[in-house]
């Protein structure tokens, strides 16, 4: 393996596609510089392509990401590597990065696919979507999303039984069963992380049910029931199909909270619950959207302002804590919560529960590093270290952190954050 | 004129599509003279759909298009690539509004929605039959650039292009650099000083010989645009001599880092000026780190207990500052437990509408209830009450998590804890011309897609002139701004719209009201053929239109915006 | 007694590429509600709309212009303001030179966040349009 690595060599490399990796490959890419981006994924766009609409403009999400995405792709300056991982980096001068790179086979010559969705009508496996947060189903073959870039499908090996019914459908025969995973020597005189974040996985809070109620979702699952993009045409709960109309946000699920190891605030969640509940408000108009919170921290530019309009819609504001939610025979939910401005505890019904989630760390990169190490901060963020004067450096001079890979940010942070990155980058490749 | 005309239709996954029947729209116009092509799109600006409109300008030899779908703000320039990567001049793409301006604006009539948008994609149809080749006017920059404000953001932002090898000129109002951060003592989350962060970057910034520090300086006047701005500066007053000196500066761009005032509570606001025991946040803050005993003194008073009253001037109801000012929890919390550390004794009572220590900072609100701090929420409309009475000061708040109850509390000291307000000295502002949002603070483009630029080409916003925020978000936003400044102008070259006046020399008479009308000497007076007429310098003339409509024989057209163009739209519209 | 429907007037609006427009895009992002029968041309600077392109709206059936003018916000420079008043005096006499009602043209500076006032103005041409209207009538 070691001697097929292709030797590879580029200006910098972004680890992470998403807003804040894309948006730092843009940069250094106008500025003349070669751009290697490596992304896990098989499309570019991070988790923002797959949101509905962004607080506090209600801009569609795919608006501002789709042709952000089309330029990356499009950018002559920019190499995209998508389904690929850098396994090693190491600094051996001031100015010379060596990274190893595994790009992952597609099953699919990604120039040649038009997506035409042939094989995802031929193939015969379903399994979960993952791209709807499993709220339906997807093919082994598939197209990962609709405005998924690149578009073109992803032969999924793990679950494909090797029938061949793609490979015979396809019309332009890019379905190619032989690909190999590749591996690069990378050599790169500035490195960006822009590896994210991950979402709080509610299994880890078994008294609200999540896994076991079916009308317990997630507020990524709900961001895709509301998405232009949507599942289904309508907002529905999982259970029985059944148009909800009595909804409960449960905000802090997985952020400020000791028992689950993340003391800090996700900075997103309030923001996040608020737009889908105005989103709501407009899908369902008799529905009833109580939202259920320890503060709201509407901090931002603008931010405020949207609380009080969610208020003056008529969202319901409830200050209190939920200790458990359990499940009536006919789907709804019971939710046991302490009324912290009046001391007591309570229970009301909703007919379905969307846990608002927080961003935790992406641990993806803990690793990789060889020789000079990378320094965490106590939650596992890479740490910044000189978080007031540059806040885009690391601990390794040359490696700069980009977006939520450094903590909890919003939207427009994280485009801030990745503006400084690159402006830290781009001096450094001038000066060396 | 243009014979074959393409046509998109955006769904924009439902934002237009929920309220205008985009099929509808799409029937109505496929007819229309010219065009051969109508189709609609569940999303116009994906990369999907700008690689089919590449393919069908090639396949059905287009020679215009036109795009209806968001406001032009967002994606004119997505579809003007578009034609340009297909081959055609970029100038020839016309936009039609019809989200904005259609489906959300009339989510009330959905009929009278389609109906419009109808009207408004055939007003474009209409404009693209005569809309022209163009070529963008092309000129040498001034490799420099000018920072207006040297606090936080606006020395991080002349660091960062200086470190580019870009020449930077640093303009600060003040006699020193450094801000609002220089006053400051100990600093949330790394507890470096103020003073010694801004000593820290001041001296990067001596390290490079191509960064010009200007102190108590100001910008008085500017002229011309992106490339070339010529701004004027002048000395303050100094104290011994009365001579003012004035200098002028040419530079390609321009970061404006004008910052934030800190919000002064009005007489009597919680008793502010009327009770010498309450002081504002940035007061509290000087006071505590110029004391050097262990026990913290105030006009010769020993201080234990201190109530802070949060949200002075932050999130009111009436008025402008309807925002959250962002930094001012934290920077609370975090003199709240410095001070406890540093002095003997200290009692802290936060008297808060929600703490919102978003992110990381949340840590340090839970060593402050670890610390003992006393929290207690008030009702938004109901403010605590401060009163004076045998030399003590009481405070009256209703506790929002005990049911209202009123409690009332003793301290020695009351801390308003007051927010940002936009600069109330406006002047670069108004210089520059810059829109300002509905809090009054400098506006961005847009929030997502061009955070740090303006509408004004050229001039980019830095730190908390554009909005609240603490430290390391103002240096985020900055090297923001310094690295799309820089790039602007980099090469030496800018490019402007060639959208400029053109003068019909036969009807011209020359009258000279043309040159009147014009606000920056576009005109010349010339003599073509033995016929004295008016001409347009095409470099300097900036397509506002002016010199248009004064002409006496009509003979003044602004590209873009020929009569024919404006009546045939006209005509569409009201068909 | 015959009942009519009350129908908007058509009214075309001239804004201008970076001040009102933007408050007229806020307006719809914001679905603050307004007839629609108002139609907008963007222009550059409000100053370079010319007298006869309202008059040939008027002549081809507009009911009502409006003019979203720079104010003082215009990037062009403060002439903007004293300038787009002359455009619109002008077009006021020759409004009255062929019998045309000159309250049917109407102008407001509209900043770049201005949305309420930009509906405000829209209304109430709107509302004069219809009631001069039917008076006439």
């Amino acid at each position: 393996m070691e001697e097929r690595r292709k030797k590879i060599e580029f200006d910098a490399l972004v680890i992470g596609a998403g807003i804040a990796g894309g948006e730092t490959a843009l940069n250094i890419a106008n500025n003349g510089y070669k751009v290697l981006l490596v992304e896990k994924d098989h499309s570019i766009g991070g988790k923002m392509i797959l949101l509905s609409k962004v607080f506090p403009t209600l801009d569609c999400a795919a608006c501002i990401t789709t042709p952000k995405v089309s330029e990356i792709a499009r950018h002559p300056n920019i190499t995209v590597f998508t389904e690929s991982e850098v396994t090693s980096i190491v600094k051996k001068t001031e100015s010379l990065f060596i990274a190893k790179i595994t790009k992952n086979p597609r099953y699919v010559h990604v120039e040649d696919c038009t997506a035409c969705q042939l094989c995802e009508k031929a193939c015969p496996v379903s399994v979960r979507d993952e791209y709807q947060f499993g709220l339906v189903g997807r093919k082994a073959a598939y197209i990962p999303f609709s405005i998924a870039n690149p578009k073109a499908a992803v032969i999924d090996l793990e679950q494909c039984t090797l029938c061949g019914a793609c490979e015979r459908v396809c019309p332009t025969h890019c379905i190619d069963f032989t690909m190999e995973t590749e591996c690069f020597e990378l050599q790169v005189k500035t490195v960006v992380l822009a590896t994210g974040f991950q979402l709080f996985d509610p299994l880890k809070i078994p008294r609200f049910g999540y896994g076991k109620y079916k009308n317990v979702v997630t507020s990524m699952q709900m961001e895709r029931e509301i998405a232009p993009t949507r599942p289904y045409h309508t907002i529905l709960r999982p259970g029985d199909g059944k148009i909800p109309d009595q909804i409960a946000y449960v905000l802090c699920t997985g952020s400020r909270d000791d028992s689950v190891g993340n003391p800090v605030c996700s900075q997103v969640c309030c923001m996040y619950s608020m737009k889908q509940a105005q989103l709501l408000m407009g899908a369902l108009p008799m529905a009833d959207i109580t939202i259920y919170y320890i503060d709201i921290r509407s901090f931002g530019k603008g931010f405020e302002e949207f609380y009080q309009q969610a208020k003056d819609m008529g969202v319901n504001f409830v200050k209190g804590k939920i200790g458990k939610i359990s499940e009536k025979e006919n789907g709804n939910l019971i939710l046991r919560y302490e009324d912290i401005q009046e001391g007591i505890v309570k229970e009301a019904e909703h007919d379905m529960v969307v846990l608002s989630v927080g961003m935790l760390s992406n641990q993806s990169v803990h690793q990789i590093f060889d020789g000079e190490m990378l320094q965490f901060d106590s939650l596992n963020f890479i740490w910044q270290s000189d978080l007031l004067g540059s806040p885009a450096k690391t601990n390794i001079d040359g490696v700069f952190v980009a977006g939520t890979a450094s903590g909890p940010m919003d939207i427009p942070d994280s485009i801030l954050s990745a503006g400084s990155a690159s402006s830290e980058a781009i001096s450094y490749l001038i000066q060396h | 004129m243009k014979k074959n005309l393409g046509v998109y239709i955006c769904h924009c996954g439902g934002n237009i599509s929920d309220y205008v029947d985009v099929e509808k729209v799409r029937q109505a116009i496929e007819h229309e003279e010219g065009v051969v092509l109508a189709k609609t799109t569940m999303f116009a600006c994906s990369d999907s759909n700008q690689k089919e409109m590449v393919e069908d300008i090639h396949q059905y030899q287009l020679d215009g298009v036109i795009v209806a779908s968001c406001s032009p703000k967002l994606h004119l320039v997505t579809f003007r690539n578009v034609t340009e990567t297909a081959g055609l001049n970029k100038y020839t793409y016309v936009h039609a509004n019809i989200r904005e301006q259609a489906s959300w604006a009339h989510s009330d009539d959905k009929e009278g929605a389609t109906e419009k948008a109808i009207r408004l994609v055939r007003a474009a149809i209409s404009k693209s039959r005569y809309a022209e080749a163009l070529y963008p006017n092309k000129f040498e920059a001034e490799k420099a650039i000018a920072v207006i404000g040297a606090g936080m953001a606006g020395m991080k932002a002349a660091l960062s292009i200086a470190e580019k090898n870009m020449s930077v000129v640093l303009i600060e109002k003040e006699n020193t650099v450094g801000g609002h951060v220089a006053e400051w003592g100990s600093l949330f989350m790394t507890n470096e000083k103020g003073s010694e962060l801004v000593q820290r970057i001041h001296n990067d910034l001596l390290q490079h010989e191509n960064i010009s520090i200007l102190t108590g300086t100001e910008v008085v006047s500017s002229k011309g645009s992106i490339g070339n701005f010529t701004l004027t500066l002048q000395k303050k007053h100094q104290p011994v001599d009365n001579l003012r000196e004035t200098m002028e500066i040419n530079v390609g761009s321009v970061v404006i880092a004008t910052g934030f005032d800190h919000y002064i509570p009005q007489r009597g606001e919680f008793s502010y000026l009327n009770n010498e025991n309450v002081i504002s946040l940035p007061d509290f803050k000087k006071l505590t780190d110029q004391s050097t005993g262990k026990t913290l003194l105030y006009n010769g008073k020993e201080i234990h207990d201190i109530a802070y009253i949060y949200c002075v001037g932050s999130r009111q109801s009436e008025g402008e500052n309807k925002y959250c000012s962002r930094f001012c929890c934290i920077s609370t919390i975090h003199t709240a437990i410095e001070t406890k550390k540093k002095f003997k004794g200290i009692r802290n009572f936060h008297l808060h509408r929600g703490i919102r220590t978003y992110g990381k900072q949340e840590l340090l609100y839970d060593e402050a209830l670890q610390n003992g701090d006393i929290f207690i929420q008030f009702h938004d409309d109901f403010p605590p009450e401060v009163s004076f009475k045998n030399k003590k000061t009481s405070l009256k708040v209703k506790d929002l998590l005990f049911s209202d109850k009123e409690l009332l509390l003793d301290a020695d000291l009351v801390v308003l804890v007051t927010g940002m307000l936009p600069r109330i000295d406006q002047s670069i502002g108004q210089l520059f011309k810059l829109p300002k949002g509905r809090d009054n603070f400098y506006n961005e483009i847009h929030m997502k897609l061009r955070p740090v630029e303006t509408v004004i080409d050229g001039i980019t916003l830095a730190g908390t002139c554009q909005g609240p925020k603490n430290i390391s978000e103002s240096v985020n936003s900055a090297l923001s701004a310094a690295t799309k400044a820089f790039s602007s102008i980099s090469n030496g070259l800018v490019e402007t719209e060639p959208i400029v006046a053109e003068i019909n020399g036969n009807s011209c008479v020359w009258c000279g009201e043309c040159l009147k009308a014009c606000p920056f000497e576009a005109i010349e007076q010339k003599e073509i053929d033995g016929k004295i007429i008016a001409v347009v310098n095409k470099s300097v003339c900036k397509g506002c239109g002016m010199c248009a409509p004064v002409c006496v024989p009509n003979a003044i057209d602004l590209i873009g915006y020929s009569d024919k163009e404006i009546f045939s739209m006209i005509d569409a519209l009201v068909q | 007694m015959t009942s009519f429907v009350k129908k908007n007037a058509k009214i075309l609006v001239f804004s201008t590429e970076k001040i009102s427009d933007p408050a007229i895009d806020m307006a719809g992002l914001l679905k603050l509600h307004y007839p629609p029968t108002v139609y907008t041309i963007t222009v550059p600077c409000s100053s370079g709309i010319k007298p006869n392109w309202i008059l040939h709206a008027f002549e081809k059936g507009f009911d009502g212009v409006f003019i979203a003018a720079d104010g003082t916000d215009c990037v062009f420079g403060e002439s903007c303001t004293e300038k787009t008043g002359k455009v619109v005096a002008m077009t006021h006499e020759k409004m009255k030179q062929n019998n045309l009602d000159p309250a049917r043209l109407r102008m407001a500076a509209l900043c770049s966040v201005c949305s309420d006032a930009f509906v405000r103005q829209v209304r109430s041409l709107n509302e004069y349009l219809i009631k001069t209207r039917y008076s006439e009538k």
